[in-house]
């Protein structure tokens, strides 16, 4: 490393500069705002050092402003060690780095702390921009090299880029082999990605504002393929999880699930065609361990498991894109489900000690005119439709007795008010009852191929035990405001004009104008299969594609045929590079020919002098060779031909004259090997 | 150990790449490596293999694969930039003893551009060149010299990084012809010690030359300075002033001025009396032992004198000649 380069040139810094800015994009949402105006600050410090506006920081300067921004970042951290905190102090790092990138070595470290950089962005964003910012990013840094390396070349940054085009083009093949190929292992160890930044979803507890939280944002939750039919709107409940704890407000789980060993999802999500009733979900991240299906599901991938709810959860929370396949099976209503246990029934009747009064008493006369359960069931959605309920975003508060205020006075509500009330009821009656909270509904993809879920599809209903049907699903929702389980949140809100209100750029809420809806589509499929394929190709879908190929391969063969075709690809490129240079690196064929001519000489002992004219040649190799005096002439007359004869004349074919050259040369070939047989018998 | 090694390593590089004044680099005498940069570049792609294998991220393999493909590919980029340079020593060059003697060196490349070619001597002096396909450039590279004699530039060293550092091509060339390097100049200590007739009549030589003349019609090659101007403008007749032969006795710069000082200084005492004849502006002849260079003057005799000092008594070097590129030169 004894470069001489002294200082950086302006044109590959300006490069370097505008990569950490592409690469600290997907970044921005987890890095404190002091943090990006320290960066800014840094590199246009570095910016304006390098025009000679200002000077870099002298040691001391230099060593105050680090203690700084060090200070203030151990002040907003606080002793918690997230993947958040340790990305901001990996980009605190580069920002610092700015003021003492003075030689190429430091050109270097940055360059490998941004290509790293850019790995690390992957885990977080895997969409098909982030993706293609990402690399855009690589490349500015490969073009800053590019300058770095040949600053007084005229035109570097154009030639930078295309020549970085070509190798790109050149390599693609091998790139593409290699990710087909190289067997992907399983982790080595598992560190898993905690992150603090709240991800927009549902979550383990209700209260009667959360889910019209949810309901402002259009962030995507999931999207489904279906082997076969996709369900009727109507039928689109994704179950999430089941709250039955209620302490008079609150809506939470009484089993909480244990203590997790720290660890990663498992990413195989089942593989090869969709049978019929099987149904592929690619979850988006969402930091939880749900996972979200129909009624009367079954697992078919390995990465989920059923639980005694007939919910579904993943081992680890799921802090990337994860996928996994359901089943859908027969509803069973010939036999009569299991009795609740006594412990069941508890859990499911639980209710404070006190509070609503009013809605107690309503359940106790409601039971009274009832003569089962599911009368009461019919009772209270009759009543629910019958009066005037209001399907609402914007409910005024209800701070205390917040059932009684919605069943009694207000009347108006969003889906967790009334999936609340409801369960409410039916406990206060001694119906075993819980709140499921989940999605309903989704949007078609581009073709009605998959179905896109969105946060505002986020839903709360109610599951009621029956004794001779078991769970049942109980919709409050449906029963005020029909139009949102049959045409989703947009038409339900229609009137009130509340849907996405807050969200300006959502292309969701512009969902009426036909363009933006067709484009916000059509990239939504692009990312959806860009996330199955390329981003979802993992140990299994490999494993698959590998079956389908001839001579089932394993793990094993796998690494040894990505060795081998890798060594392929340098050998043919090592090869093309000898033969390019072999034949001259000319693309005019006479002139290969006359290369070749020379080579033919130097092989039977002559020295071809650099500035001899074929002619000359000719004459002093058939001194030498006297019986292969003639084709050495013929041969020579025939370049001199060509390359300073009447090239007007018309008669003369170019292949002809190739071929006849072609033959001279063999025909030497002939002669010289009979004289240098003779040659070396004589010695 | 080391040094044997590196002894076996330059014999074989010497076997593959021979002497000669002309070049041209292609794949036999062209070496790569990764420089310091390249190894942690390679380093990094490792980590980040691993890091794609442990988080299961199907895009960090992809970049990985994509930048370690980017570094073969550099591979071939780096030693297609050297390849089919041709390197041509035009110029050796000639200076006194402790000076930095310069040899220029002429780099086309046919049909490709090489980018960002480093040539260097040794650690010292380097010289970025960009080179244009179908273009020349000269560059010039400074040896440093010890003491007089022949000079080779022993071994240029062309390399190149681009285009992005990670990786060094490198080939060497030997060149076969040979600088001269003059004794460095001593002004003999003392004046008029026997044997120097010169001295003291020095400065009033131009004057008695000019009277003791043999005066002589002008003939093709004579130099202007020696024309009788005044007799021209008297009588239009261009004469020249000869003095060659009469005042040759006392123009000698003779070997045997300076009995028993050691042979090096003598040489240096020499050279520093040529070139105090050529200030004064006098013509002066040259006597070693076994050469004798008749008085005469300008820059070509100048060259010749000194050369004959550089070389005296030493043996041409292995390739022969010295080269002839420089009388062309001087002359």
């Amino acid at each position: 490393m004894t470069q001489a380069v002294v200082n950086i040139p302006g044109r590959a810094l300006i490069w370097l500069i505008a990569s950490f800015g592409v690469l600290i994009l997907p970044q921005l949402a987890r890095l404190p705002i002091w943090l990006i105006a320290a960066c800014i600050v840094l590199a246009g410090w570095r910016w304006l050092a390098q025009t000679g506006r200002v000077r870099l920081p002298g040691r001391i300067l230099r060593t105050m402003v680090m203690l700084a921004v060090v200070a203030v970042y151990v002040a907003t951290v606080k002793g918690n060690f997230s993947v958040d905190t340790a990305a901001s102090f990996f980009v605190l790092a580069v920002g610092l780095k700015w003021l003492e990138t003075r030689a190429s070595r430091d050109f270097y470290v940055l360059f490998f702390i941004l290509i790293y950089l850019a790995a690390v962005n992957f885990l977080f964003e895997q969409g098909i921009v982030w993706t293609l910012l990402n690399l855009l990013g690589v490349v500015c840094l490969l073009v800053g090299l590019q300058v770095l390396n040949a600053p007084g070349l005229s035109g570097a940054i154009m030639a930078g880029w295309k020549r970085l085009a070509v190798m790109l083009l050149k390599t693609l093949p091998v790139v593409v082999v290699l990710f087909l190929f190289f067997p992907r292992m399983a982790p080595l160890w598992s560190v898993p990605l905690v992150s603090d930044r709240g991800v927009t979803g549902i979550s383990d507890t209700m209260t009667p504002g959360s889910i019209s939280n949810l309901a402002q944002s259009s962030k995507r939750a999931f999207r489904v393929t279906f082997g076969g039919q996709v369900p009727a709107q109507r039928d689109r409940y994704w179950r999430g999880l089941v709250l039955d704890q209620f302490d008079g407000e609150t809506w939470a789980q009484q089993t909480v699930p244990g203590y997790q060993r720290p660890g990663r999802i498992a990413l195989d999500g089942g593989i090869g065609d969709l049978a019929a009733n099987e149904y592929d979900v690619l979850l988006d991240a969402s930091n939880q361990r749900w996972a979200f299906a129909l009624d009367n599901s079954e697992a078919v991938s390995n990465n989920v498991f059923a639980t005694p709810e007939n919910l579904f959860v993943f081992q680890r929370p799921a802090d990337t894109t994860v996928r996994y396949r359901l089943a859908k099976v027969p509803e069973r209503r010939d036999s009569v489900p299991v009795p609740l246990s006594a412990e069941q029934r508890r859990q499911y009747l639980q209710l404070p000690a006190d509070g609503n009064p009013r809605a107690r008493a309503l359940a106790g006369q409601l039971a009274k005119n009832s003569a089962s359960a599911r009368e009461f069931l019919v009772a209270v959605l009759y009543r629910f439709r019958k009066d005037e309920y209001f399907y609402t975003l914007k409910p005024p508060q209800m701070p205390e007795n917040g059932i009684d205020s919605l069943l009694f006075d207000i009347k108006r509500g969003f889906c967790a008010h009334y999936a609340g009330a409801t369960t409410f009821l039916l406990r206060a009656a001694g119906i075993p009852a819980r709140v499921v909270v989940g999605y309903q509904g989704g949007e078609n993809g581009v073709g009605g191929e998959y179905l896109i879920v969105r946060q505002y599809d986020a839903h709360a209903w109610v599951e009621a035990w029956l004794p001779e049907l078991g769970w049942v699903r109980v919709d409050p929702t449906a029963a005020i405001s029909p139009a949102r389980i049959e045409s989703g949140l947009r038409e339900a809100m229609a009137d009130e004009g509340s849907f996405l209100e807050n969200d300006w750029i959502s292309p969701q809420r512009y969902g009426d104008v036909a363009l933006v809806q067709w484009a916000s589509l059509q990239m939504d499929r692009i990312n959806y299969n860009w996330q199955r394929w390329v981003v979802g190709y993992q140990g299994q879908s490999q494993m698959d594609l590998m079956s389908r190929l001839p001579g089932g391969l394993g793990m094993r063969e796998l690494g040894y045929l990505s060795a081998g075709l890798v060594g392929f690809a340098l050998l043919v490129a090592g090869l093309i590079t000898v033969w390019r240079q072999h034949t001259g690196g000319s693309g005019d064929p006479r002139l290969r020919l006359v290369y070749r001519w020379h080579r033919l000489l130097e092989y039977s002992g002559m020295v071809v002098q650099p500035g001899e004219t074929p002619d000359q040649l000719a004459h002093r190799a058939g001194q030498q060779y006297p019986e292969a005096r003639k084709p050495l002439e013929a041969f020579a007359r025939a370049v001199n031909n060509h390359y300073y004869g009447d090239t007007g004349s018309a008669r003369r074919v170019p292949s002809h004259d190739i071929a006849r050259m072609k033959r001279l040369l063999s025909l030497l070939r002939k002669h010289l090997r009979r004289s240098g047989g003779r040659q070396s018998q004589k010695r | 150990m080391v040094r044997a090694f590196q002894n076996h390593w330059r014999r074989w590089v010497n076997r593959r790449i021979p002497q000669s004044d002309s070049q041209r680099l292609v794949q036999r005498n062209i070496f790569i490596l990764p420089t310091g940069a390249g190894v942690v570049f390679a380093f990094l792609l490792f980590i980040m293999l691993l890091t794609g294998i442990n988080y299961q991220n199907s895009l960090i393999y992809l970049l990985t694969f994509l930048l370690g493909a980017l570094f073969v590919a550099a591979m071939h980029q780096t030693h297609n930039n050297l390849v089919g340079l041709e390197l041509t020593l035009i110029r050796a060059g000639e200076g006194f003893a402790g000076e930095n003697i310069p040899f220029t060196v002429r780099a086309n490349s046919a049909n490709r551009d090489a980018a960002a070619i480093a040539f260097s001597n040794g650690s010292a002096s380097l010289e970025y060149r960009d080179v244009s396909a179908g273009e020349s450039v000269d560059v010039v590279v400074h040896v440093n010299s010890t003491s007089r004699g022949y000079l080779g530039l022993e071994r240029l060293r062309i390399g190149t990084r681009f285009p992005f550092g990670l990786l060094e091509a490198w080939s060497w060339m030997r060149p076969a012809a040979h600088g001269v390097v003059y004794p460095r100049p001593i002004m003999p200590p003392a004046i008029g010690f026997p044997g120097d007739q010169g001295d003291e009549s020095s400065a009033s030589l131009v004057d008695e030359g000019h009277d003791h003349a043999d005066v002589r019609p002008w003939r093709m090659g004579d130099l202007t300075q020696r024309v009788l101007w005044k007799r021209f403008a008297r009588t239009g007749e261009m004469v020249i002033a000869d003095w060659q032969g009469e005042q040759g006795s006392t123009q000698w710069i003779d070997y045997a001025m300076f009995p028993g000082v050691d042979q090096e200084l003598r040489l240096s005492y020499l050279a520093a009396l040529v070139l105090e004849r050529v200030r004064l502006g006098q013509v002066y002849g040259l006597r070693l032992p076994g050469v004798v260079i008749d008085p005469d003057e300008g820059a070509y005799h100048q060259a010749r004198c000194l050369r004959a000092l550089a070389v005296f008594g030493k043996d041409a070097p292995d390739s022969g000649k010295p080269p002839q590129t420089n009388d062309r030169e001087t002359a």
